[in-house]
């Protein structure tokens, strides 16, 4: 520990200088990755005061002169954004709501299988989607849910005599299919950490319950769902901290004209008025507003399940 | 664990839901695989009829033939196979540099230094201000801007924070006396210590670079695109596949299976080499999330 060189000073060298003599490869080896994270991580953060500069080309990322809340107050008046606002909000919530507790689910039901090799195999290729791109999931989306040739569309037409349906150019589909490819995509990756506080329970609690005379019914009822409740909290309370980030990328992959009055959400507002319209102002205004919201509800939510988990309420 | 002497009705119920859900749950994971697999094997004429399931019908290489004749898509996923290769080496070199000295907090400034770390990660610079800086650093239509901006990811930062705080610090010390300095330390004693994180983190980045392609459509330009750009422009019809020669009944239902092919083949690298790896997949999130 560093404490040690407080009192003794053999060369006449101070405290400091011995610190620097014995640590400096250490502070030499970290010169480059922190200017790395001012340059790329802190510098794109300053580099939001464009939202109250006006940008001219060529002038540099900071604009060039204060025009003050211009840019955000024209966003405010425009109905684009509300309706991206309002569509960030419902797909998030629909969201949680509908993929929150499959995961916890599916924990509780992995860990009473009592073949562990079955529950292994299970395991691990459930949480394998979760490292396929998200343009390859949004392609066999695309390819199953196929008018001409996809699975569902076979079925429709084959065997309900029905005529198909071009599932992913229509509106009133796209909230499910987000939804539904998002917990296809990430159930069984979320599902270890629950899993991971099921093991952590003491066996003496199941023991216990069974002298008592629980079924195994009343075993995840009155010992499993209690003992994790605190992590599902926690994983709740976070969820909630990213209500704005959503998959931007998986969004603007599904994204089409037709189901824009649903699918067009902040991100892909961003997208479109920044970059594909170079409105760079404009759109920086937009990404702060909702930067600086998720940045309340993060570190709210953060201070929520610290406080929950810190003195706990359980 | 849950002894199972439990031999009551409800019981059984039980396990057949589990039975139930968890062969559900495996053949939901797989099935899209399956089909894609079917499809990228079927004649054309099958795919037409509304006959290709599960099972391939018809089958021929055709549509792999037909990939791996043009010349873009081996382009993009020789580009894919160089910025996995390279970003991963990059940004483990750069993510262990700071991380082995972040975990030493008696450095001055270690502190600050990490909770500048974590709040960027709340904080971000949004869209518009990195397109910006890239553009200004003269990196845009540079196969660096690839590699360059994604050098440190904080969340594989804190887990490599975390493993090396984990050490024993005693043979450090012993090391240290014997006057060697933290430039051979590193190398030589604590890298070979860290072949777990290592790996688990160096799989979390190569799976961000092999699958990255957002980055790719607003800073590339078209020979450098990597192959998750090449596919999703040819899902979303940017880009027409093949030239006009072939004949124009095959085209479209040709292009199901080439689609197909071209998903499978960009995915296999992943499929393949999980069996293998999936223990170190796992590792970082249970490392990552004891974060102090």
């Amino acid at each position: 520990m560093g404490k040690r060189d407080v009192g003794r000073d053999i060369n006449g060298r101070s405290p400091l200088q011995r610190h620097f003599r014995r640590y400096w490869q250490l502070y030499l080896m970290m010169v480059v990755p922190v200017v790395y994270f001012i340059v790329f991580k802190y510098i794109p953060m300053i580099g939001n005061v464009l939202a109250f500069r006006k940008y001219r080309p060529g002038k540099g990322i900071f604009g060039t002169e204060w025009v003050g809340f211009r840019y955000f107050k024209r966003f405010f008046e425009d109905p684009a954004f509300w309706r991206a606002f309002r569509n960030t909000l419902s797909l998030s919530l629909l969201n949680i709501v509908f993929t929150f507790p499959l995961p916890i689910v599916f924990a509780i039901l992995l860990n009473e299988v009592n073949r562990k090799r079955f529950k292994k195999v299970v395991q691990t290729i459930s949480y394998m989607p979760r490292f396929i791109s998200t343009v390859v999931v949004i392609a066999m989306m695309t390819e199953i849910l196929s008018p001409s040739s996809g699975l569902f569309n076979q079925f429709r037409v084959n065997v309900l005599h029905l005529q198909p349906v071009y599932y992913m150019n229509e509106p009133q589909y796209f909230r499910f299919l987000y939804i539904a490819s998002g917990a296809w995509q990430f159930t069984g990756w979320t599902a270890i950490i629950y899993l991971a506080s099921i093991t952590n329970i003491n066996s003496d609690l199941y023991e216990a319950a069974e002298i008592d005379g629980a079924g195994r019914f009343q075993q995840i009822f009155h010992v499993t769902l209690p003992s994790i409740l605190p992590t599902i909290m926690v994983m709740l309370i976070l969820e909630v901290g990213r209500l704005l980030s959503l998959g931007f990328e998986k969004v603007l992959l599904m994204y089409t004209p037709s189901n824009s009055s649903v699918s067009d959400i902040i991100d892909t507002l961003v997208y479109r008025t920044g970059l594909t319209n170079q409105n760079y102002s404009y759109a920086t205004a937009i990404g702060l507003f909702s930067g600086i919201i998720g940045l309340v509800l993060v570190s709210g939510s953060n201070k929520l399940s610290k406080l929950l988990t810190g003195d706990g309420i359980y | 664990m849950p002894k199972v002497k439990d031999t009551s009705a409800s019981s059984k119920a039980l396990n057949v839901i589990i039975y139930a859900v968890m062969v559900f749950s495996l053949l939901i994971c797989i099935i899209p695989f399956i089909y894609m697999v079917s499809l990228s094997l079927s004649s054309p004429k099958a795919i037409i009829n509304n006959q290709v399931r599960l099972i391939p019908k018809g089958i021929n290489f055709e549509a792999y033939r037909q990939i791996f004749t043009y010349p873009n898509f081996f382009r993009a996923y020789g580009n894919t196979i160089f910025y996995t290769i390279t970003g991963t080496f990059i940004a483990l070199c750069m993510t262990i540099l700071f991380a082995y000295p972040l975990s030493k907090t008696y450095l001055k400034g270690q502190k600050i230094l990490m909770k500048m770390v974590i709040f960027s990660m709340y904080f971000a610079g949004g869209l518009i201000p990195n397109y910006l800086l890239i553009s200004s650093l003269h990196l845009t239509g540079t196969r660096f801007a690839m590699l360059i901006p994604f050098a440190i990811n904080q969340f594989n930062l804190i887990i490599m924070v975390n493993f090396f705080k984990a050490l024993p610090q005693e043979i450090e010390e012993a090391a240290l006396i014997d006057g060697i300095g933290y430039f051979s330390i590193l190398p030589r004693i604590i890298l070979p210590l860290s072949t777990a994180a290592i790996a688990t983190v160096g799989l979390y980045y190569a799976v961000f670079f092999w699958n990255d392609w957002f980055n790719g459509l607003i800073y590339l330009n078209t020979k450098q695109y990597p192959v998750m750009l090449f596919l999703r422009n040819i899902v979303n019809g940017t880009m027409v596949l093949g030239d006009s020669s072939s004949a124009s009944t095959d085209t479209a239902t040709l292009s199901i299976s080439i689609k197909s092919a071209v998903i499978i083949t960009s995915t296999l690298p992943i499929i393949v080499l999980y069996p293998f790896l999936q223990k170190y997949f796992v590792k970082g999130l249970t490392v990552g999330s004891v974060k102090g």
